[in-house]
């Protein structure tokens, strides 16, 4: 943290040659510097090291008088300079400041129309944090002296895209601010980058949201990806092609009782299906008088489709053992099953070809159970099963501990293909539920009115009951949090705001709207059957329900019950 | 979903809906259309060879495909011959270092009953620290032993066996039963029983199971203890000891803790129920030094791993746990890189290279790096006649490769002899406390064993030998040094000296600490020690003098076989020494995988144009793009802002001819590839806004 070490070691700092480089242009800069000499600091110290310029930030923090977080407090008290006081003229008293309880604070930053201004005194504040002075909003927006880069060329055209909103103006540059500015490509070892973008404060993003824009739907998307033709194709295919390559070299660690995991970026399914084939080819007998049992099993497993169970895989892999002379009774446990799987694989000796099992996505949501993780691990170490996993995710070795990587007993190879995840994932349902715009699909507002009509009274009731105490839970208890999200974030509110099962119960029971707990199951039931109703378990184990709706929306349909 | 235009995309998958099914059988759908295709073209050359050779070993033909079947098999042959010899040696190792507490055990079990112990269940703690795969291989000895005497059998359970008492017990009974009798034999015991139906659970089954086959020790083991509910355990534990007087029940518990913290997480009630002994597992890692020693410094050995190997090995052993199977999983995997990968791995096996291309293994063997080092020094030195000869002559070539190989394997041979004198002299005299042989063996296999601490400590030790220990010295030293005459010489001289030598002492050297007198002088009020010699008896000066001769003989021999194994030619015949396939195959880094895969995508997707864009374009690949971007936001990321942004990446390039439904597509399906790679999840603190989960290069 020493200047002068920094100064040896060049790496270690690379914003120093730009700092000194950068400070000469832009009028932002070079107020910067005289900012700061009037304060009797060596501007070298202080752009050298992270630390030094905390010394004299609070005043910056006290300018916007938002966000002073304690320990920063503690840092201004122990290193506060006179030069400081007069430096804030603008700013609240050191006592009130302190007296402002973070709710308050929080909830004075919401009522703060002027937001840009204040968080631009908070990005300055933070450049100057990383003695990154030159890359201030208005150097960025400037941007070609600043980023010499094929970005720069391609930004300005992006602002011009976007000034048809012109309410907006600013929010745009934030954009571009955020691609180009404190963190420049590579400057940063990744720890620093860490926690510059998780420094504190409030979120540093513009306002804008997808209101505006019409999302795609999955009609729209799926013709939209039909006429795509992809102009990477021959790369991709080069690539299918060298990891075909290592078809036999798979075979042979197959043959040497290891098993495979495959990882990397792309959907593998392709990949598989080809090594299936491979493996058919290769290990088929060409003689007609063979029996088919004498041909080498091959069971594909997709991990990502919904339904797949461990016991539907250890199943068919007893079909593919067996073939026509399966046990009558499986029994419903894997463990069971995969048991049974064992013995009949006993039984049947060495002399028959083992079982390949390719298991797409062995870290898909449904898979990747510590439970069900055992299981395939015990299937792995059954030496009569050759098993190939592929992993998508970048942290699949988390899953498995040391025991089960030992029964698992896996080589690992990069397979990145690139190839897109279509069969995988829904995309459209995914992008929707990132959005929390998911609950838009089941039908939104007509659709729940619409099957309120058709149920009795006591049903309307009690739908009319919860979505009451609902409104009334997010007017009270999660005000910073709503109100961060503003209303149009009713949607992902909605995963939050929830009342217990038991206090619904209990207010049902006192309206007379159900007189058992049984006939108020029933009555959720039914909200239950249409979709109208979520419900999760809680960190503390309590049932909670919750409506799919946004709250415009909960209040629309409350309004049109109560007036019904 | 729709699935047509899915299949459309996905392109080659099969038409008929396999990919959208949980779990299939492969049928291969258009078999003859296909085979005839895609497999033939891509491997082309080698088909003819292949395809009569597959049935019997699954190595692939070399050298661009123009290696001949005979010498695919031979290289074939010379690795099971290899491999199965190192596994042998292996499991040996194993089984040594298990039985001690395999014998402990088996009595433990054999002699203790509820009647021994005051009506406690017998329990035997067993930690295993960090070799978690020990307890397995004790605990199916322990099985195999019970089973062929027919005194009972082991039940092992572990965590994930044990959701709830009911099927804990369920699956004891099955596992003690069909342990003996098979599963079948589970299911006609479980029907054809008499009285009523029980269920599965009750452990009247059991009680019934002990008194038919008369089963008189039945050890429920417990894996992994620690990560079994408590409460399950202590019902079960007072469960089965209310049932001891109907069956004879030993537990057994693998501990990977320590059994203080076992036994605080069990209430006080069920540890009453419990009496037993403690046993201790020796850890992994002086396993592995065994398993290392035994495989490379071999008198017999024929083909070694070289210094990279060695220390990723033990890098990896160290750093991580890592149990004895693994590690040698991992050097066989090491053998079969060698053999598979390297046509001249060929020349290792036993016997004349029988092979009918031998223009091949020449031309292969001139390429080698080695060859071309020693044929540089050749012209060096001006034998350019032999240079010509061995570029020339096939026959001349594979003869004196043959020789080569074989002065190779002794010096390795040598190399390793070195490690072992010095590991076992350290070891027996207790120089350092505990010498690991991987290290020695590290430093000798970079031709560094001269310069390390280790080998100044052995020299010292050996000045200070008296004679009994020079006795034992001389036991240890490999046979290479002891067939020589000057030391033939030496042994003489120290017999004849020992014969005349009538003391009940051991003899001195002049260099022991006791011959030398440390005189005390006080100048200047500073304590001055000077050592001088003390007069030596006619004996202990002959022995001195044998001494330093030994000394000499043996720097002498370790100043010729230190040398860098990768300096002999034709080492790659018999040394592998690659750090990447081990390494990339057993710690894999898929993380950092997917990160550069999105950063550079054109790492991965080799452009036959030979284009290399370096910053975002709309030539890259939408995930990728997509992924650049988000690495530049904070941590919470406005989607808005971010599809302009992405949006504004094509619009730059393509102007106005792009269609921004079609790219926001894209940007849909590259954002559900984020959220499916964990790098993003939804936000409440603002619309339209997720948070940023992953930071690249952490």
């Amino acid at each position: 943290m020493q200047p002068d070490s920094d100064e040896a070691r060049p790496v270690s700092t690379p914003k120093r040659p730009r700092t000194t480089d950068a400070a000469p242009n832009g009028s932002v800069n070079g107020h910067a510097d005289r900012e700061k000499t009037p304060e009797g600091k060596p501007a070298k110290r202080i752009k050298s090291t992270p630390k030094k310029p905390a010394t004299d930030t609070p005043a910056a923090l006290k300018a916007s008088g938002l966000k002073t977080p304690t320990h920063k407090n503690k840092a201004k008290a122990l290193f506060s300079t006179p030069a400081k006081q007069t430096a804030a003229p603008v700013s609240p008293t050191k006592a009130r400041n302190a007296d402002r309880s973070a709710k308050k604070k929080s909830a004075r930053l919401l009522l703060e129309q002027d937001e840009d201004e204040i968080w631009d005194g908070a990005d300055r504040l933070a450049e100057e944090i990383l003695g990154d002075n030159d890359t201030t909003i208005p150097t960025a927006a400037e941007g070609d002296g600043v980023i010499p880069s094929v970005e720069a060329g391609s930004e300005p055209a992006a602002a011009d895209t976007t000034a048809p909103t012109p309410k907006r103006r600013a929010g745009r540059p934030k954009g571009a601010k955020n691609k180009r500015s404190p963190t420049p490509e590579g400057e940063l070892p990744a720890h620093e980058r860490y926690f510059f973008q998780n420094r504190a404060g409030p979120p540093r993003t513009s306002n804008n949201n997808l209101s505006k824009v019409n999302l795609l739907t999955h009609e729209e998307y799926f013709e939209k990806m039909a006429q795509w033709v992809d102009p990477l194709q021959e790369e991709k295919a080069l690539l299918l092609d060298l990891h075909c390559r290592s078809f036999p070299q798979w075979d042979f660690e197959f043959d040497q009782g290891f098993n495979i995991c495959l990882y990397g970026y792309g959907s593998k399914r392709r990949l598989l299906q080809a090594f299936a084939d491979w493996q058919y080819c290769r290990h088929h007998n060409d003689d007609d008088n063979n029996d088919d049992s004498e041909n080498p099993s091959v069971v594909i497993v997709n991990g990502h489709t919904p339904g797949v169970s461990i016991r539907t895989i250890f199943a068919t892999i007893v079909t593919a053992v067996l073939g026509a002379d399966i046990p009558s009774k499986m029994g419903s446990q894997p463990q069971e099953v995969l048991e049974l799987l064992q013995s009949s694989l006993n039984a049947r000796g060495p002399s028959y070809p083992p079982i390949t099992v390719l298991i797409n996505s062995i870290d898909a949501p449904s898979l990747r159970r510590a439970a069900n993780q055992a299981l395939l691990a015990r299937l792995a170490a059954t030496p009569q099963i050759h098993l190939l996993a592929t992993a998508d995710t970048p942290n699949v070795l988390l899953m498995w501990d040391l025991s089960l990587r030992d029964q698992f007993n896996f080589v690992f190879h990069d397979c990145t293909t690139f190839v897109p995840f279509d069969a995988e994932f829904d995309v459209v349902e995914e992008v929707s539920a990132l959005l929390g715009r998911k609950g838009q699909r089941v039908g939104g507002k007509e659709g729940v009115e619409f099957v309120l009509k058709s149920l009795p009274e006591n049903a309307r009731n009690l739908y009319q009951l919860l979505l009451t105490e609902l409104l009334a839970s997010t007017d009270e208890g999660h005000l910073s949090d709503d109100e961060m999200g503003g209303l149009a974030t009713g949607g992902e509110g909605r995963e939050e705001a929830g009342i217990e099962f038991r206090t619904l119960y209990q207010k049902a029971a006192e309206e007379f709207i159900a007189s058992s707990e049984m006939m108020f199951r029933t009555l959720l039931k039914e909200f239950h059957d249409h979709q109208m109703i979520t419900s999760r378990i809680d960190a503390s184990g309590m049932e909670i329900l919750g409506v799919p709706l946004s709250r415009e929306e909960m209040e629309g349909v409350l309004e049109d019950l109560v007036l019904a | 979903m729709d699935a047509d235009l899915l299949e459309a995309d996905v392109g080659g998958a099969p038409r008929d809906g396999s990919h959208s099914q949980g779990v299939y059988i492969y049928r291969p759908t258009n078999q003859s259309k296909s085979f005839a295709e895609r497999p033939t073209k891509r491997r082309k050359v080698v088909r003819p060879n292949v395809i009569k050779a597959a049935k019997s070993h699954p190595f692939v033909s070399l050298l661009n495909g123009d290696e001949d079947a005979n010498s695919i098999e031979l290289r074939y042959r010379t690795y099971q011959q290899l491999w199965s010899a190192q596994e042998a040696k292996i499991k040996e190792i194993l089984d040594d270092i298990d039985s001690e507490v395999l014998t402990n055990v088996l009595s433990f079990t054999r002699s203790t009953s509820p009647q021994t112990y005051d009506g406690c269940i017998p329990a035997a703690l067993v930690t295993v620290g960090s070799n978690v795969s020990s307890l397995g291989r004790l605990l199916s000895r322990l099985n195999d032993q019970l089973t062929t005497t027919g005194e009972g059998g082991v039940i092992v359970l572990e965590s994930g066996d044990a959701p709830n008492l009911k099927t804990t017990l369920k699956n004891i009974i099955r596992f003690a039963i069909t342990n003996t009798e098979g599963n079948d034999g589970y299911q006609s015991f479980v029907t054809d029983r008499e009285g009523p139906r029980v269920l599965g659970y009750d452990l009247d089954l059991l009680a019934d199971y002990v008194k038919r086959k008369d089963v008189r020790k039945l050890v429920i083991a417990f894996r992994d203890s620690e990560a079994f509910d408590p409460g399950i355990l202590a019902d079960l534990l007072s469960l089965l000891s209310s049932w001891l007087d109907r069956i004879p029940l030993t537990l057994m518990f693998g501990i990977s803790t320590s059994v203080d913290l076992f036994e605080g997480r069990l209430p006080r009630s069920s540890v009453a129920l419990l009496r037993g002994r403690f046993f201790e597992i020796h850890e992994a890692s002086n396993c592995v030094d065994r398993i290392y020693g035994r495989l490379q410094a071999e008198q017999d050995g024929t083909f070694w791993l070289g210094r990279n190997i060695t220390s990723v090995l033990f890098e990896k052993s160290s750093d991580s746990f890592q149990t004895p199977e693994a590690f040698s999983r991992t050097v066989k995997y090491a053998y079969m890189s060698h053999f598979f990968a390297n046509p001249l791995s060929a020349l290792l096996a036993d016997g004349p290279a029988t092979t009918k291309r031998s223009d091949q293994v020449c031309e292969a063997l001139r390429n080698v790096s080695s060859f071309r080092t020693y044929c540089e020094e050749l012209l060096e030195e001006g034998s350019a006649g032999q240079v010509r000869k061995l570029l020339e002559d096939d026959a001349f070539l594979l003869e004196q490769s043959t020789r080569w190989v074989k002065l190779g394997q002794q010096k390795m041979r040598d190399i390793f002899q070195c490690v072992k004198m010095v590991h076992r002299t350290l070891k027996h005299f207790k120089v350092v406390k505990k010498p690991s042989l991987s290290d020695i063996s590290i430093r000798a296999l970079a031709g560094e064993l001269q310069s390390s601490a280790f080998y100044e400590d052995f020299l010292r030790s050996i000045k200070t030998l008296d004679s009994n220990q020079l006795k034992e010295l001389i036991a240890m030293l490999p046979a290479t040094l002891t067939d020589s005459p000057v030391f033939g010489q030496i042994q003489a001289d120290f017999d004849t000296l020992l014969q005349t030598y009538q003391g009940t002492e051991p003899l001195k050297s002049g260099y022991d600490k006791q011959h030398s007198v440390v005189a005390t002088t006080i100048i200047q009020q500073r304590v001055k020690l000077s050592k001088s010699k003390a007069r030596l008896p006619k004996e202990n000066a002959d022995f001195t003098n044998i001494i330093h001769r030994v000394y000499t003989l043996l720097e002498a021999f370790f100043e010729d076989t230190s040398i860098r194994p990768k300096e002999l030619i034709l080492h790659e015949v018999f040394l592998f020494d690659m750090r990447n396939p081990i390494k990339e195959v057993f710690s894999p880094r898929p993380r950092f995988a997917v990160e550069r895969a999105l950063s550079s995508p054109f790492d991965y997707l080799i452009s036959p144009s030979g284009d290399l864009t370096v910053s975002i374009s709309a030539h890259q690949p939408a995930a990728a793009i997509l992924y650049q971007l988000y690495l530049e936001s904070g941590s919470l990321v406005n989607v808005h802002d971010l599809w302009q942004a992405f949006y504004a990446v094509f619009e730059s390039e393509q102007g106005d001819s792009c269609d921004e439904r079609s790219i926001m597509a894209w940007f849909y399906r590259a954002l559900s590839d984020l959220k499916a790679l964990g790098m993003v999840k939804s936000s409440r603190k603002k619309a339209d806004h997720v948070s940023k989960t992953s930071w690249m290069g952490l």
